[in-house]
């Protein structure tokens, strides 16, 4: 009896509780409406009283935070977190979406002098009109495009090219810092012409010409007259003008922000844009917007949904979207590896470790490790395997595998998962395990490395598991370490990381020279903080020798001759090895509400770079709304 | 004792827990007697291979062969061609082939596909169409291309030293091959995982590894947790005074923080099974000792206590036989939970990457950790990660399952 009223009241409770969690509930949601809505009036009659007032202002962009949707094209995967300025000379600006300076640069908003197009190699005119170096690679001359102008009118001269470079070398931005070394100066000749003045050597050959070319697709130009007023309100302070929000600014690309909060970026089409003659039209899209996600998991969502158009992120299993689910969603490139690789993520091995210092080891490794294995689970097959493309210090583009000697290198290009040849070559060099824990030792000490990568990047988190994985097979202990980004950051570019996997210059102008350098520079290994390449510090005079050779050579045959020998050294001696091939960009679209994408061999020879990136951006002048 | 524990099997709701638990145990210990392969080998190439029999294509031409008289065609057709596939299909015809819908029938797979070969060209200008629309054409066109074709399948074999390719074998369109004749094939139950390692296998290996965490840890936890609440509860006096201070400190920093600090500092190389259960044993003590307290504060001056100390017996003496026995019911299940805490806790720990490390040694965190790193849950693929759910719902269920068991045999208030 007892227990049966025991019942019956806790089915009573039970159901009391719900009915109120239920009314709860609704009345959380009246609660929370009603302030929204008292909050809301105030803000108008303030509007109503003093016209124009910031709070006016404020409602205003509230409202326009939301724009049409077949009037905007989304991104996701760039951003992440509000945005903190502006300013293409900050060090933090946390802008991806305005402000990406690099080797293609994202060119929305500012605008680099020419386009990177990595499909064939070539620098196209954006301020820029035309470059010409003189004969012995002292001095490149730039005509500038006469047409160019800035988004409050005036037009862009060959002084505001000047006065960017001067600016970035008096506050010493991380670009002024890296441009220094190798240009000497950038003087207006005239109001269309700019001189860029190689530094010199001691030979009185140019230090570098290939980075002093680099410079076109990479620097924003930004206005004088603009950077004068910045100079001014911060007192020419160094850190007060890097750290300016600028957003003021004025500059000279098809947008201008638009808003901005922690929820989204968005940028407004510039209808008055000098590059109309060029293009021969507007971009399509009258807004671009990224909203800002928790995690690739949630863009990932939002993309099969459609609420975003254009996904730079890596998606486990792509080609799932098209051919189950069936979803308007495509690639670059149709099959695996659906974009253009053009970028090595590479595994460093600082050689100041015991251990790693012997060759022997770090052969060892690279032999052992299943890049099949990595390249078909930890990168979902979007990689060329080293079977299609051969290892070198070269990506798989056409134009860079045609300066190897192919059959030169074949005796020295492994293809992994060779655990015997790896187990031998250690007990060769009596590399062996004494003790009988399993693991060889050098001098008594055992052979125990920790792989690092930053946390949340799974497919290298991945990747640096499977090299585990093959270190436990021949008796060398890798274990893997996943610290946040910027302990990672710091371990890699001061060579405090054991084992380290960092990306490498995909696609560049200064390519395939810049990616040799970033394997065996002296230089960078010499720097206190390295963010350029070679995080290991390997020293190798012939491999120098020769990469102080490449870049005043023009002769293709030279060159051949050059990145042949370095591939062979890379590959005998090991300093790091390269992990996968990798897409230079994961350029995904969804053509729920705009098509027109560009695709390989669509005849338009515009590269897979989201439509926004050097080149690339030519594909936002193509697309169209999807007729419903 | 012996009736105690008679009393314990008669409960329904322990019986049935504990009928979960030994079949888990028995499965971890009989599975791998018959699949001996290394959970954490990584086989398939590539991400989450769905459940099935995978059969080697090239031992399948070897394999004899039976003729068997069947539809080979409208098989195919069915299983390749979808209602919507025909639907697109017919649509394109009608707009850029120039055929016209009278002549489409899509209830004739036959006529329908007999038609697309004849119209349909991958190059035709197909204005206004999806690019991804027009790579799903191709795809079709791919697919379908053949697919009417009732011949002879030959096989090709190139010759080592020339070079040349010459017809090895002719395989007849209707022969077939018994799956049980192949010799090379294997069988993934629940697939495979991101990294294409078997999923049951690994599955029997982490439930394993995961019920030892939690052993251990609960085994720690409660030992821990047993001194101090017996010494705190007994001794009484600034012994007490101090050990609630400490308690209380633990009790006040959440146990999943601390945990969490402690596993990160140790670093990865030192992260094993043993370490991590102990990290999470040293965590999850202090309300064991709580309620091991107050339950020993009401046991001591109990009369047959109080008869023992006038006997002069020792401290210890007193706790171990005078004491303990009465909380012995109550430390069980206190065990039982802290060992279903301990496998929750290790998930938890796993997920968020401070579990064990992955090449080592695989556990029920680390399967669903990877699970979601590599989006199985957005991929459709289930096999990888709801199996584990089930087998960390299904180990907490049946241990809580035997808690109630025995808090019915044993707690009077709720004795029948």
């Amino acid at each position: 009896m007892k227990k049966r009223f025991k019942k019956i009241l806790s089915l009573i409770l039970v159901g009391a509780m719900s009915v109120s969690m239920l009314t709860a509930c609704g009345g959380k949601a009246e609660q929370a409406a009603a302030p929204a809505g008292e909050e809301a009036a105030p803000a108008k009659e303030e509007a109503a009283t003093e016209e124009a007032t910031p709070a006016a202002e404020e409602t205003a962009s509230n409202e326009a935070g939301s724009t049409p949707r077949n009037e905007t094209l989304y991104f996701a995967g760039q951003q992440w977190g509000s945005i903190n300025d502006w300013n293409p000379m900050s060090a933090n600006s946390n802008n991806a979406m305005g402000i990406t300076q690099n080797d293609a640069s994202r060119i929305l908003i500012y605008e680099s002098l020419f386009m990177y197009n990595m499909l064939d190699g070539k620098l196209y005119g954006l301020l820029g009109k035309d470059y010409k170096w003189n004969d012995d690679q002292t001095e490149l001359t730039v005509t500038m495009n006469p047409d160019a102008k800035w988004s409050d009118g005036t037009p862009v001269t060959a002084e505001d090219v000047a006065y960017t470079f001067d600016c970035h070398i008096k506050y010493n931005s991380s670009k002024g810092n890296d441009y220094g070394s190798y240009i000497e100066s950038v003087t207006a000749a005239d109001d269309e012409t700019v001189v860029f003045k190689a530094l010199l050597d001691d030979t009185g050959k140019a230090v570098n010409p290939l980075k002093v070319l680099g410079y076109l697709p990479d620097l924003y130009v930004m206005q004088k007259a603009y950077l004068e007023k910045v100079e001014e309100r911060n007192g020419e302070d160094a850190d007060k003008v890097k750290q300016d929000k600028m957003e003021d600014l004025v500059a000279s690309g098809p947008y201008h922000p638009y808003y901005d909060d922690d929820q989204k970026v968005v940028f407004e089409r510039d209808d008055n844009y000098w590059g109309v003659s060029l293009w021969g039209g507007l971009p399509a899209p009258k807004y671009i917007c990224h909203n800002i996600f928790a995690d690739n998991a949630a863009c990932q969502v939002a993309l099969a949904a459609g609420e975003v158009d254009i996904d730079q992120q890596f998606i486990t299993d792509v080609q799932k979207l098209w051919e189950e689910d069936g979803l308007p969603i495509s690639t670059y490139v149709d099959e695996a590896p659906y974009g253009i690789c053009a970028s090595l993520p590479t595994i460093f091995y600082n050689v100041e470790v015991a251990g790693l210092d012997d060759v022997n080891v770090r052969k060892a490794i690279a032999w052992a490790v299943d890049y099949d294995q990595i390249i078909s689970s930890a990168m979902s097959n979007q990689s060329p395997t080293f079977k299609d493309v051969p290892r070198s210090i070269m990506n798989p583009t056409e134009g860079e595998q045609a300066l190897l000697d192919h059959e030169a290198l074949k005796p020295y290009q492994f293809e992994g998962n060779d655990i015997d040849g790896a187990n031998k070559l250690l007990d060769d060099a009596g590399i062996v395990d004494t003790d009988g824990d399993g693991i060889r030792e050098i001098d008594g000490k055992n052979l125990s490395y920790k792989a690092e990568c930053p946390e949340g990047w799974s497919d290298w988190q991945a990747t640096l598991e499977i090299v585990a994985a093959a270190g436990k097979n021949i008796g060398i202990e890798i274990e893997t370490y996943f610290p946040d980004a910027n302990t990672f950051y710091d371990d890699m570019t001061t060579c405090k990381f054991e084992i380290g996997m960092f990306w490498t210059p995909g696609a560049a102008i200064a390519c395939p020279y810049l990616r040799a350098a970033n394997f065996f520079s002296k230089e960078y290994a010499e720097l206190d903080v390295n963010w350029s390449g070679n995080y290991g510090h390997y020293m190798n005079d012939e491999a120098d020798a020769i990469l102080k050779k490449i870049p005043n050579e023009t002769d293709t045959a030279k060159l051949k001759e050059y990145y042949t020998e370095l591939s062979k050294i890379y590959l005998e001696d090991v300093p790091s090895f390269t992990a996968m091939y990798k897409p230079q960009m994961f350029h995904t679209v969804n053509e729920t509400v705009w098509t027109g994408y560009p695709q390989l061999d669509d005849g338009n020879n515009i590269p897979p770079m989201l439509c926004t990136d050097g080149y690339g951006i030519a594909g936002l002048y193509n697309l169209k709304n999807v007729e419903q | 004792m012996k009736n105690q524990i008679r009393q314990i099997f008669h409960s329904s709701k322990f019986l049935g827990g504990f009928c979960v638990m030994i079949f888990l145990l028995l499965l971890m210990i009989v599975y791998p007697l018959f699949v001996t392969d290394d959970p954490l080998e990584m086989i398939g190439q590539g991400n989450f291979f769905k459940p099935g029999t995978y059969i080697s294509v090239t031992d399948t031409v070897d394999t004899d062969t039976y003729t068997l008289k069947l539809d080979n065609v409208g098989a195919r057709l069915e299983s390749k061609i979808s209602v919507e596939d025909r639907a697109d299909m017919a649509d394109w015809l009608e707009k850029f082939g120039g055929v016209g819908i009278s002549q489409i029938d899509v209830t004739d797979a036959e006529g329908l596909i007999r038609l697309w070969e004849q119209y349909y060209s991958k190059d035709a200008a197909q204005d206004g169409l999806l690019i991804s629309k027009k790579k799903y054409y191709a795809r079709l066109d791919k697919k379908i291309d053949g697919i009417l074709e009732d011949t002879d399948l030959k096989i090709a074999a190139e010759d080592p030293e020339t070079g040349d390719i010459s017809i090895a074998e002719t395989i007849p369109a209707n022969a077939y091959v018994n799956t049980k004749d192949i010799a090379t094939k294997r069988t993934f139950i629940l697939g495979t995982d991101n990294f294409g390692r078997d999923v049951l296998t690994e599955l029997a290996s982490a439930t394993k590894t995961s019920l030892m965490i939690g052993l251990v840890a609960g085994a720690v936890a409660t030992l821990i947790g047993l001194i101090l609440g017996l010494l705190a509860g007994y001794v009484g006096g600034f012994v007490d005074d101090t050990i609630m201070f400490v308690t209380n400190l633990f009790t006040v920093i959440p146990s999943f923080v601390l945990l969490i600090l402690i596993s990160y500092s140790v670093g990865e190389s030192a992260r094993g099974v043993t370490l991590v259960a102990t990290i999470i044993g040293l965590t999850s003590w202090p309300w064991t000792t709580r309620s091991v307290r107050s339950q020993v504060i009401s046991l001591r001056n109990r009369d047959h206590v109080n008869l023992s100390k006038l006997s002069g017996h020792s401290l210890f003496r007193i706790i171990l036989t005078d004491i303990l026995p009465y909380l012995a019911s109550y430390v069980v299940m206190a065990l039982i939970v802290q060992i279903s805490s301990g496998i929750l806790s290790e998930a938890q720990l796993s997920m968020i990457g401070l579990g064990p490390a992955t090449t080592k040694v695989s556990t029920l965190g680390l399967m669903m950790s990877w699970a979601m790193t590599y989006s199985a849950h957005l991929n459709g693929a289930w096999w990888a990660f709801l199996p584990v759910i089930f087998s960390i719902a299904l180990i907490s269920f049946s241990l809580n399952l035997m808690n109630i068991g025995l808090d019915q045999v044993f707690n009077p208030q709720l004795r029948d």
